[in-house]
């Protein structure tokens, strides 16, 4: 390193006239005579501009992580969003039945929690892979479609990515999460949390916008475990069994109750656990020509 | 380092304050559109869903 530092000062001198090598001084001010020991002094000091470049870098990495990755996201969900619609305007009505299996990746259902605001809205792709997940929500392959009985288990990022699922945490019970198809919205209502279950009847369940949310364990033991929110290690792979937390399925489809379950990592920038949300299907509406979410959030109270 | 990226770029200072923004901007590209992309999956956290 310092040899070749040293050459072009070298081969300049005799070459270049008086006036040029001035011109070239002022340029380029001639290194100072390297003291002794100047190779360990180069080695230390391109060792400490390492560093600083590492700390840029990972500092570059949070920017990717919470702006990039949004912004690719962002993009994808659009178009994913656009080919939904286009999907189904292009079906006749009585056609538009949801398809029993969309393909990986494929966008197939819409998902909208008016709690987050009146505009947020994703569509929902089939699988949990990195793929679908970056374009938003992801379906678990052979959970319940919408408004089945058993268990729609839905994923989502919380941070980065287009984030759908950055604020799962302020979600209350009785708080709806919509799922439209092809034909129908379906209304899921958060399940009452562990604290509230008890008091219910006489407590918040007298609330109008709790209409059909009970705790479920009230009717059933085999859901003694099912409440609005709940925070398990990634490990709980039932959290989204047709009976959550059973994974050897204890009652028949029949009088299996329609849920939803949301899962993201908790907490809050780690995967160490994740967060839960459980929902009950509340209503369920047809889709009717000229109709859209708007009419269904003033049918629903939340508009 | 730096120095020595400095010393052996080409022309006169201005010209090289643009080479050198020229060179940021291509490693900070590098990084964004390939280096990221590859690593992330490899990291802890960003996993949302249950197995």
């Amino acid at each position: 390193m310092s040899t070749s530092d040293e050459d072009p000062e070298t081969t300049q001198v005799p070459a270049t006239g008086p006036e040029s090598s001035a011109a070239g001084a002022a340029d380029r001010p001639p290194a100072p005579p390297r003291p002794r020991g100047g190779r360990a002094r180069t080695a230390v000091r391109g060792f400490g501009e390492l560093l600083i470049t590492l700390g840029l870098v990972l500092l570059l990495f949070v920017a990717y992580e919470l702006y990039v990755t949004n912004w690719k996201s962002g993009n994808l969900q659009r178009e994913a969003s656009a080919q939904l619609d286009e999907e189904w305007r292009s079906a006749p009505q009585g056609e538009r039945q949801l398809h029993v299996d969309p393909a990986d990746g494929e966008a197939f259902a819409r998902m909208y929690i008016p709690t987050f605001g009146a505009d947020w809205s994703f569509t929902v792709q089939e699988g949990v892979g990195p793929d679908a997940l970056e374009v938003g929500p992801g379906h678990y392959k052979d959970t319940a479609m919408p408004g089945q009985p058993g268990n729609v288990g839905i994923a989502g990022h919380r941070v980065g990515k287009g984030a759908p699922f950055n604020d799962l945490d302020l979600l209350n019970s009785c708080d709806p999460v919509v799922i439209e198809t092809g034909d129908s919205f379906y209304v899921y209502r958060v399940l009452p949390m562990q604290n509230e279950a008890g008091g219910w009847a006489d407590g918040k369940g007298t609330q109008q916008r709790c209409n059909n949310v009970a705790p479920l364990q009230d009717k059933q033991d085999a859901y003694d475990e099912t409440f609005g929110r709940r925070i398990v290690l990634p490990q709980r792979g039932d959290a989204v069994s047709p009976v959550p937390y059973k994974a050897r399925n204890p009652l028949p489809k029949a009088s299996q109750a329609a849920l939803l379950t949301l899962t993201t990592c908790h907490p809050q920038f780690s995967d160490a656990e994740r967060m839960i949300i459980h929902g009950v299907l509340t209503n369920q509406y047809k889709k009717a020509e000229g109709t859209g979410y708007d009419d269904l959030l003033a049918a629903i109270g939340e508009a | 380092m730096y120095g020595w990226i400095w010393r052996h770029l080409p022309g006169s200072v201005a010209l090289r304050i643009v080479e050198a923004f020229v060179l940021v901007v291509a490693v900070v590209a590098l990084l964004m559109f390939v280096v990221f992309p590859w690593v992330e999956p490899m990291l802890p956290f960003n996993d949302v869903s249950v197995r």
